[in-house]
């Protein structure tokens, strides 16, 4: 392989860039599977992998930087993974080297790029986004700055409604600033959360003191010789402080995709095979940079969790040493603690059309959601004090294996996996030895198996272009999702009923809506759908065990009690079990649980509404006076 | 008849086991945050959480780690603290398991 490069180049057989910890596990796996290969990692840090989602954790101090390490010391070195320092700017594909900064070359005969994701921070045009005390929080420096700054913090304004938002407001709580969370959505994490869940959410991080204030974004920053005083919100009000964060999520760094002397595909991230084989021979891409298809829909999106980074890391290792993989990337898998509660979501939980049967349950502090089609589960999505045993769940949906049984378990959460596999295993012995047949992959694992052929790349030699000149490969922007609500025909909606057979998704049509936007928002109106895109909660589809039905009340203008009216009426005592719910007014989709409107940015914390009750109403001349009168009560508090 | 998962006092019996491949999984899905070891009454020993993954499944033990596999009593402390949802203890039981294979114990 290596004869194509020039003599004179530097060269490697697997060459990995970024040690991010897809990075480092490649090269550890490829190491372990292919002893006598020379693996080298490119990277531009000048530090050793880290456990990153632990850095919250260093933020409040918990940890030290010893303790972030996420290998042992010294093991790229006991590994003899050699690391060069520099920063890979182009990929010449075709005669299969990288030139590094300086102009340098490094020829591969295997090419992982795991250049993982950067911030994408505030809009360039925002004002004030320069002054010192405006920080990204993504790199270890980052926190190192955090640290250094947070003694002379009194106020911060958090920016974003992620997951990483909410870590970020949760360590400067915990070192006694005052916390004002901005989220631009009316909602927490849209596309991962139903509305009562994100509410669940939004009311405990308000509890824990920071101020929420939704719909809102800033439009400025003001500073003063220099430094951060303040954030200027669209609703004209002055949040002073001394530290801006901004929480507004990553993008993918496809800068190399770009600098491809071959065509690399890319769109949010480098678009990947379920082999991360990317458009370009011997080119794989793994971790927050690869933009994966996720086989119950169909979309390609990168998923940038640690887990997904460590297995695609390991996947990537056995197919560049020519082994074949173990394992399979699966469903999308997210775990994590956002404030007190711990969030999962496996699978898709509210993609579903309403042909799913979807079940929800809000007992014992906890709110669970699952996506069933008849006794198989497709999605679901846990909020609560504790988390349930994640990995089981995934494996559960991944194998296809019923839920019949433990339906009524996995709805309450009181789901014992432990004792769920075990018995699984006499059942699956039993029948064994009762039978004499060895045990049979589920049918919905072949179903998986069978798309995973379908999709398999044509043997070496007929490359990849292939299989991307062939299929359209659907976007991964979320505005191609409307795709998922336009499917009309019988025959649509019955393979989209089944989770695993992809249909192809048309490109252009989808491209049409987006442009035309506000008619497609008509139409989805006209059945029933809120403008994002969501359908709205249809009868007998949902069922659910305790959460009670808001009563409806006229929704008017600045009422004193608009924001507050789903808490403040007495709700009705009575538990149902299929809730029918009337469509929204056409042209109006909203949803009438929890709505948390514009006024909400005033929204209290949870014990003291009672108080706001006989708050005045939101008629103050000037808005931002709130802010302050907000602040004393909060002090009291 | 016993009842699976039920002991014949009609307790929920916890079963510390997971399968060798479940314990590389979690290993695997292990964000290195601390927080089980923080939780962790038992710990006396200064271990980071990268090398007792690294120990729990595979390779030589080294004596920090195993001086904290048997002081581990199984309390489950660590399974709750979890971000991720992952149970230590069933991990703790594999290291275990290992160490008294190793021989480790007699020596």
């Amino acid at each position: 392989m290596t004869e194509l490069v020039a003599k004179n180049v530097d060269s490697a057989d697997l060459v990995i860039i970024g040690n991010g910890i897809a990075g480092l596990t490649a090269a550890v796996e490829a190491r372990r599977q292919a002893p006598d290969r020379r693996v080298v990692i490119i990277t531009e840090q000048s530090h050793p992998t880290i456990n990153t989602p632990a850095l919250k954790q260093f933020a409040i101090g918990k940890l030290n930087r010893e303790q972030l390490l996420a290998y042992p010391a010294g093991t790229e070195q006991a590994q003899f993974i050699h690391v060069i320092n520099a920063r890979a700017e182009e990929i010449h594909a075709q005669d299969r080297y990288i030139t590094l900064k300086g102009g340098r070359g490094f020829g591969y005969s295997e090419l992982l790029i795991a250049t993982g994701s950067a911030p994408t921070g505030l809009p360039p045009t925002l004002p004030g986004r320069d002054f010192d005390g405006v920080l990204t929080l993504h790199r270890l420096y980052d926190y190192l700055d955090l640290r250094r700054r947070l003694g002379e913090v009194e106020e911060a304004v958090v920016i974003g409604g992620g997951a990483h938002a909410i870590e970020t407001v949760m360590s400067l709580l915990y070192w006694g600033i005052r916390v004002h969370w901005l989220i631009r959505g009316d909602t927490f994490l849209p596309r991962m959360l139903d509305r009562p869940a994100s509410e669940m959410v939004l009311d405990s991080i308000e509890r824990a003191g920071a101020q929420v204030y939704t719909e809102t974004e800033a439009l400025g920053i003001v500073g003063r010789v220099g430094m951060v005083a303040g954030v200027v919100t669209n609703h004209q009000q002055l949040l002073p402080c001394q530290l801006v964060l901004v929480c507004t999520g990553t993008t993918a760094v496809t800068s190399l995709a770009r600098h491809c002397d071959l065509k690399m595909k890319h769109k949010q991230g480098i678009l990947v095979d379920e082999h991360l084989r990317t458009s370009v021979p011997h080119i794989y891409a793994a971790g927050d940079v690869a933009a994966i298809k996720d086989p119950q829909t169909g979309l390609y999106a990168p998923r940038a969790q640690w887990y997904a980074a460590v297995s695609q890391g390991r996947m990537a290792a056995s197919l560049m040493t020519g082994s074949s993989p173990t394992e399979e990337l699966g469903i999308p898998w997210h775990a994590t603690r956002l404030g007190s509660l711990s969030m999962l979501t496996v699978g898709n939980v509210l993609q579903w059309q309403d042909t799913i049967t979807t079940l929800t349950d809000s007992s014992r502090n906890s709110y669970r959601r699952m996506a069933v089609i008849d006794d198989q589960l497709v999605g679901y999505l846990s909020l609560g004090p504790s988390q349930p045993d994640s990995l089981a769940i995934k494996r559960i949906i991944e194998e296809g294996l019923s839920i019949r049984d433990i339906k009524k378990s996995l709805l309450k959460g009181t789901f014992d996996a432990r004792s769920y596999f075990s018995r699984r295993r006499t059942y699956s012995a039993q029948r064994m030895v009762t039978t004499g047949k060895l045990p049979v992959a589920d049918e919905l694992e072949k179903r998986m198996q069978a798309i995973r052929n379908r999709a398999a790349l044509p043997q070496a030699g007929r490359q990849e272009e292939q299989l991307y000149g062939t299929r359209a490969l659907p976007g991964t922007d979320p505005l191609l999702k409307a795709d998922f609500f336009e499917r009309t025909t019988d025959e649509d909606l019955q393979l989209f009923a089944d989770p695993f057979v992809t249909a192809p998704i048309d490109l252009e049509r989808a491209r049409g809506q987006r442009d035309n936007a506000a008619a497609n928002a008509n139409k989805l109106a006209e059945r029933g759908l809120t403008s994002e895109g969501v359908r709205q909660v249809k009868t007998s589809h949902i069922i659910e065990s305790t959460l009670v039905k808001a009563p409806q009340t006229p929704r008017t203008g600045r009422s004193p009690s608009g924001s507050l009216w789903s808490y403040s009426s007495p709700l009705p005592a009575v538990k149902v079990n299929s809730v029918e719910t009337p469509g929204p007014p056409a042209g109006n989709g909203v949803s009438e649980i929890g709505q948390r409107g514009r006024k909400s940015q005033f929204k209290t914390p949870a014990s003291s509404r009672e108080k706001s009750k006989q708050r005045p109403p939101d008629v103050y001349p000037s808005s931002s006076l709130w802010a302050y009168s907000e602040k004393k009560r909060m002090k009291g508090h | 008849m016993l009842r699976a998962g039920l002991s014949k006092h009609g307790k929920k019996a916890v079963s510390l086991h997971k399968t060798g491949p479940q314990v590389a999984q979690e290993l695997l899905a292990c964000i290195g945050c601390n927080e089980c070891l923080l939780a962790c009454p038992a710990l006396d020993e200064a271990i980071t959480i990268d090398v007792l993954n690294r120990e729990t499944y595979s390779g030589p033990i080294s004596t920090p780690v195993a001086h904290f596999a048997r002081s581990c009593f199984q309390c489950g402390a660590c399974v709750a603290p979890c971000p991720v949802g992952l149970s230590r203890e069933a991990m703790m039981m594999w290291l275990k398991v290992r160490l008294l294979r190793s021989g480790w114990e007699k020596s």
